[in-house]
């Protein structure tokens, strides 16, 4: 009895031992290399909590078209010489208060007085040319040069402090709009390396990157501009959905990106249009797609409404070409193909007695989880084309896979390539869309017409009225005449709102989350 | 000790090469990053500079031999991601991994012997058939599910803990409780199978015949010779949670190994993949180590010859 008393204290006394090792490890509680240790950030009202889908890859102002970049760097830590305004479409003042040009060549941009980095450095006009010769004209590989200038260099000078000349080589109406994708960073920032942690006049400024784990940003004092409501910024990341949803439902986190319906937050969720597009493309080297009436037969077979309605749960647009409205260019008279699937099988019927081989396979390729449903989609879209009298294949790939379909030069499909693609205009012009969607060289282009590409260089050129006129006509030609795509839906997103913060999404949300625009509801 | 030790390491050198050869040709053939770093009307020339930039131009030989001459001083290269130092990448997300994984284990093991060696001293029991029933349905569980109940139970409707992160020990619950559920399952059906026949051995009988109690009878005698089976299958699920447990890191933002190797495999960051993997290859190397040297403590048979002298 004794003995099996002692070894009972024994056997308790390792157990103890054993559990407080196990204790020992989750003493520290805290990811190793983490600095800053310690609970969970309370809410507080001077703070505002964003939860995005992924950590910015970098903070480098050069890249800040990209989304995961731009959403916590532009108009917050770094800012433009011009700025569009998302809503009304127009080019507005930021660090250039006034620009102008006589040949649409040459641009002289007024800049503003006052304005300070963070470093406390005052902003002159070496900044802005440094900051456009490092982005567009160095060998710095910035993401922003090709998606904005292409292989286009600029000629840059500071006139005076507060005077810059940008020239481009060739007569460019849209400069100052490509200017605005520019974040000014001072002239001292390296031209041979990329930075991670940029210097700006944003309204903030980065206080810290606990890499992993969160961004934190203060309030800038030294801003040019209106104070922002919120002393400091904290930017979380999580790859779910779901999870970014429930940390606005528990307090965690005041918004929350890239949420869908799914997610269930009522009125905690705020929809707003995305400026993203939803379309076939179709490529017409080989049958069927070689004969227009089966491009139009795709086009009456889809249920666009249906599909809206059913998957969409009604908020995203029936679509009629590849930009909403807004965006110049936009062609408000144009229809979206009715669906027809009677007219759908005449048209296939008609083909094949003509010789096409209209049981050819197609091969539909899509990318996996790039918004809500599109596996749905999809497979609606099989069935549909189906019904048609088509052989379609759906095809599911990852993004780097997808990519080699999507972009010239195109990788080679077994069947007749149909791709999935979603098309954002961020940039509120429609030169951004047609130069690569439907030039018959353009970069996501399957093909087009000699006709059609002088309509688009004709858009290119023109200016005012007149370029709103000639990509209208350029839209309506494609549906018309050409028939590469089979538009489908101009989307909505959605982000998550706390009901203790006043901010209204727009447009531009997605790549560019203004924090100044966020005040504490009272 | 020291002779087996240097056996085992360099038999481990072969793996290790393999390895780092394996994920270098493997990663390269998914393809060019290019179109996934450049804008989507990038020019050929813009491409051609990009391949040029990142030395992806190179033959493939020429590229694997300027890996191979980094990985000998220790530079693993830069993420084309982020533009950060590969290594550090790895290193930073390793040990967020390592704490989970060895935490996890610690508490499944303590866990599963205490429930596993509760069951086994009735067979057919009523502790028994309820611990089956419960290591059956930990087992099979599958994890994304666990974990987001988990979350809507705990973070959203009671509100006890976070939903996600990593600050304070509030946040390790949920990921360690998803985490855990399968080795638990796992060990206790094989703590209880070890322990049922270690109990039915004549020493035992003796060992009761002389007076001794359960409690003695288990730790002192059983427990050691059924631990051998344990210790394999629990090495086994270690390695599998040192890997990273990647549907955990993911939803609940861990910023492990196992969210870090996915990243750079979709981004074919291609620098960063290399060091991590190397990295899990050599924890791994290591672990395998520690688990035969467990052995070794644990059963005389298996300890080599010179450990006497």
């Amino acid at each position: 009895m004794m003995s099996s008393l002692r070894t009972q204290g024994q056997f308790a006394l390792r157990l103890s031992a054993v559990a407080a090792g196990g204790t020992l490890l989750l003493s520290g509680c805290s990811v190793a290399n983490s600095e800053s240790a310690g609970g969970a950030t309370a809410a507080s009202s001077d703070t505002i909590r964003v939860v995005l889908q992924q950590e910015p890859p970098t903070l480098e102002p050069c890249e800040a078209n990209l989304t995961s970049t731009g959403v916590v760097d532009r108009s917050t830590i770094t800012e433009p010489l011009i700025e569009r305004n998302p809503t009304s479409g127009e080019l507005e003042p930021k660090l250039a208060t006034e620009w102008e040009s006589k040949d649409n060549k040459a641009w002289t941009l007024t800049l503003r007085e006052g304005v300070k980095f963070h470093d406390g450095s005052d902003f002159t006009a070496e900044d802005a040319a440094a900051t456009i010769e490092r982005a567009v004209n160095s060998k710095l590989g910035c993401n922003v040069e090709g998606y904005v200038f292409g292989d286009q260099d600029l000629d840059v000078k500071a006139v005076n402090d507060t005077t810059l000349q940008v020239t481009a080589q060739e007569a460019d109406p849209i400069l100052p709009l490509r200017l605005s994708f520019l974040e000014v960073v001072p002239a001292e920032t390296s031209d041979t390396e990329k930075v991670r942690e940029p210097i700006g006049t944003g309204p903030y400024q980065l206080e810290q990157w606990d890499a992993g784990q969160k961004i934190t940003l203060a309030r800038f004092d030294g801003y040019w501009g209106e104070k922002p409501a919120y002393a400091k910024a904290e930017y979380q990341w999580r790859a779910e959905s779901s999870v970014r949803a429930a940390m606005i439902t528990s307090g965690e986190a005041d918004i929350a990106t890239g949420l869908s319906p799914e997610d269930n937050i009522g009125d905690l969720g705020v929809s707003y249009p995305n400026n993203e597009t939803v379309a076939l493309r179709m490529h017409s080297d080989t049958a069927p797609f070689n004969d227009i009436r089966i491009r139009q037969a795709v086009n009456y077979a889809i249920d666009k409404e249906g599909i809206v309605a059913s998957l969409y749960g009604g908020r995203d647009k029936v679509a009629a070409q590849l930009v909403p409205s807004g965006v110049v260019g936009h062609n408000e008279s144009l229809q979206a193909w009715p669906f027809d699937l009677e007219k759908a099988k005449q048209l296939v019927a008609e083909a094949k007695a003509d010789g096409v081989d209209t049981s050819a396979q197609i091969d539909m390729v899509v990318r996996s989880a790039q918004f809500p449903k599109i596996e749905e989609l999809g497979q609606v879209l099989q069935e549909q084309l189906t019904q048609a009298g088509l052989n379609v294949k759906l095809q599911m790939l990852e993004t780097s896979q997808h990519l080699t379909y999507q972009v010239r030069p195109f990788a080679k499909s077994d069947g007749a390539l149909m791709l999935m693609t979603q098309h954002g205009n961020q940039a509120g012009d429609a030169a951004f869309t047609v130069d690569q969607y439907m030039r018959t060289d353009g970069a996501q282009s399957a093909f087009g017409t000699p006709e059609l590409d002088a309509l688009i260089k004709k858009a290119d050129a023109a200016t005012g009225e007149d370029r709103q006129k000639a990509f209208e006509e350029v839209f309506s030609y494609q549906n018309d005449k050409v028939v590469q795509f089979a538009h489908i839906a101009h989307q909505t997103g959605m982000i998550g709102k706390a009901a203790g913060v006043n901010y209204q999404p727009n447009s531009s949300t997605g790549d560019e989350l203004r924090l100044a625009e966020m005040t504490p509801a009272s | 000790m020291l002779t087996y030790l240097r056996k085992r390491i360099l038999s481990s050198a072969l793996p290790l090469v393999v390895v780092i050869v394996g994920v270098f040709a493997l990663a390269r053939l998914t393809g060019n990053p290019a179109t996934l770093y450049l804008p989507l009307n990038a020019t050929e020339q813009m491409r051609a500079d990009f391949t040029a930039r990142m030395g992806l131009d190179q033959p493939l030989l020429v590229q694997m031999a300027d890996y191979f001459g980094g990985v000998l001083r220790l530079d693993f290269g830069e993420s084309l991601r982020t533009g950060e130092s590969a290594a550090a990448m790895a290193l930073r997300a390793f040990p967020a991994t390592l704490q989970l994984a060895a935490t996890t284990m610690v508490l499944a093991i303590i866990l599963a012997v205490i429930v596993g060696c509760w069951a086994a001293l009735k067979p057919n029991g009523v502790a028994d058939r309820i611990s089956s029933f419960v290591s059956m349905a930990a087992a099979s569980i599958p994890d994304f599910w666990l974990a987001i109940v988990g979350i809507w139970i705990f973070a959203i409707t009671l509100g006890w803990l976070p939903t996600s992160g990593v600050n304070g020990s509030e946040a390790w619950v949920l990921p360690i409780a998803t985490l855990l559920l399968r080795p638990f399952g796992v060990l206790v059906q094989i703590v209880r199978g070890a322990m049922v026949s270690a109990l039915s051995e004549p020493y035992i009988k003796l060992a009761r015949s002389k007076g001794a109690g359960d409690v003695r009878i288990v730790t002192h005698h059983a427990l050691r010779n059924a631990a051998a089976p344990a210790l394999t299958v629990a090495g086994d699920l270690t390695v599998g949670l040192v890997n990273g447990a990647v549907v955990v890191e993911t939803i609940f933002g861990w910023p492990g190994i196992g969210k870090l190797m996915i990243d750079s495999i979709l981004q074919r960051d291609f620098a960063v993949l290399q060091a991590a993997v190397l990295l899990t290859a050599v924890a791994i190397f290591v672990l395998n180590i520690l688990i035969d040297l467990g052995y070794a403590l644990l059963d005389a048979r298996v300890r080599p010859a010179t450990v006497k002298a």
